[in-house]
């Protein structure tokens, strides 16, 4: 192979990648699935009063493993097709902006149906998501679904706030108000 | 000057190497920390973060293999002095993004030191770009054809 036909190819591969992003990323994550996830059970293991759970994902702030971290965790499952989670991403960023320095934010994906209600959940679903609805609070893709299996409390968004102890103080799902997640916060907080 | 330039162009190659192959399949992650940066608009950074991954990988093998070494040597170092100007301005600025400069598990936060380690990577690019191909190269065999 000449040095002509070695440019061609490499600027043949070069502008497949840039097409290939842009058509992926703007088809949505109906068609741009990259990986698929099970079905969690409706009632995870965790349980108020009892140590939390171990887990550990990749967020978009970084990697965050439970048993490292020494302050308060605030836990969210939530699902991208879920209208009270996506209801719920202002709150959780209004307290994200209070208590950032003081508490651990993560928020889990844990469904395996994407933001259309009808095809599969995928990492790009999850960064539509984040982008929607301008989520500022860590973020995490769980292909496996583990932290759901772990966590959910019947329904989205399930909501767990872990003392420094490892215990958690507080579990709710559903659409839960900023007063009732604030004053959680402050009471694990003092 | 030859040999140097071999073990600049496997250097700068095997840091785009891991930062590209750590970023693959991470792309929320990816986007999430670009736009941390709050430089680019949300339709830029998706397929950024899609395809940027896939370009240092294919940037760090070329310089590697030194194929169309002083083009490859010329975008990494456009591309480090992109990363030093966007990690200063989030310094000045005093925004806390993180670097994601090695994937989603690198938590380190952007600060001078990673703008000083770009713009010495950009440097040593530079220097490749200007002395190319060095040792070892697959543009010596090409031209030999």
């Amino acid at each position: 192979m000449n040095r002509r036909a070695l440019a061609a190819l490499t600027t043949v591969v070069v502008a497949a990648i840039v097409v290939v992003a842009v058509v992926v990323y703007f088809r949505g994550p109906t068609r741009g699935s990259v990986q698929v996830a099970s079905q969690p059970p409706v009632v995870g293991k965790a349980q108020e009063g009892k140590t939390a759970p171990q887990f550990a994902v990749a967020t978009t702030a970084g990697y965050f493993d439970l048993s490292k971290t020494r302050k308060p965790v605030f836990v969210e499952v939530f699902a991208t097709w879920c209208p009270h989670c996506q209801r719920e991403t202002a709150i959780i960023d209004r307290l994200y902006a209070k208590y950032r320095n003081r508490v651990e934010f993560v928020a889990v994906s844990g469904s395996d149906t994407a933001m259309d209600g009808t095809s599969t959940s995928s990492e790009l679903d999850v960064l539509d998501w984040i982008r929607h609805f301008n989520v500022k609070y860590p973020v995490a893709y769980d292909p496996t679904l583990n932290v759901a299996n772990l966590y959910l409390q019947g329904g989205f968004p399930t909501i767990a706030i872990i003392g420094t102890d490892k215990k958690i103080r507080y579990l709710d799902d559903g659409e839960i108000a900023y007063g009732e997640l604030d004053s959680a916060l402050r009471s694990v907080l003092r | 000057m030859n040999a140097a330039v071999l073990v600049l162009r496997i250097l700068l190659g095997g840091v785009l190497l891991a930062a590209g192959g750590l970023k693959v399949g991470h792309a929320s992650s990816l986007a999430a920390s670009i736009a941390d940066f709050r430089l680019l608009p949300a339709a830029v950074i998706g397929p950024l973060a899609l395809a940027l991954p896939y370009l240092e990988l294919l940037l760090g093998a070329y310089l590697i293999a030194g194929l169309f070494t002083r083009i490859a040597a010329a975008l990494a170092a456009f591309e480090f002095l992109i990363y030093a100007v966007a990690i200063a301005s989030a310094v000045m600025r005093r925004i806390p993004a993180g670097c994601g400069c090695f994937g989603p598990k690198d938590t380190a936060l952007a600060d001078w030191p990673h703008v000083a380690f770009d713009l010495a990577l950009a440097a040593a690019s530079g220097v490749v770009a200007f002395a190319a191909p060095g040792a070892l190269a697959v543009d010596r065999v090409l031209r030999r054809v």
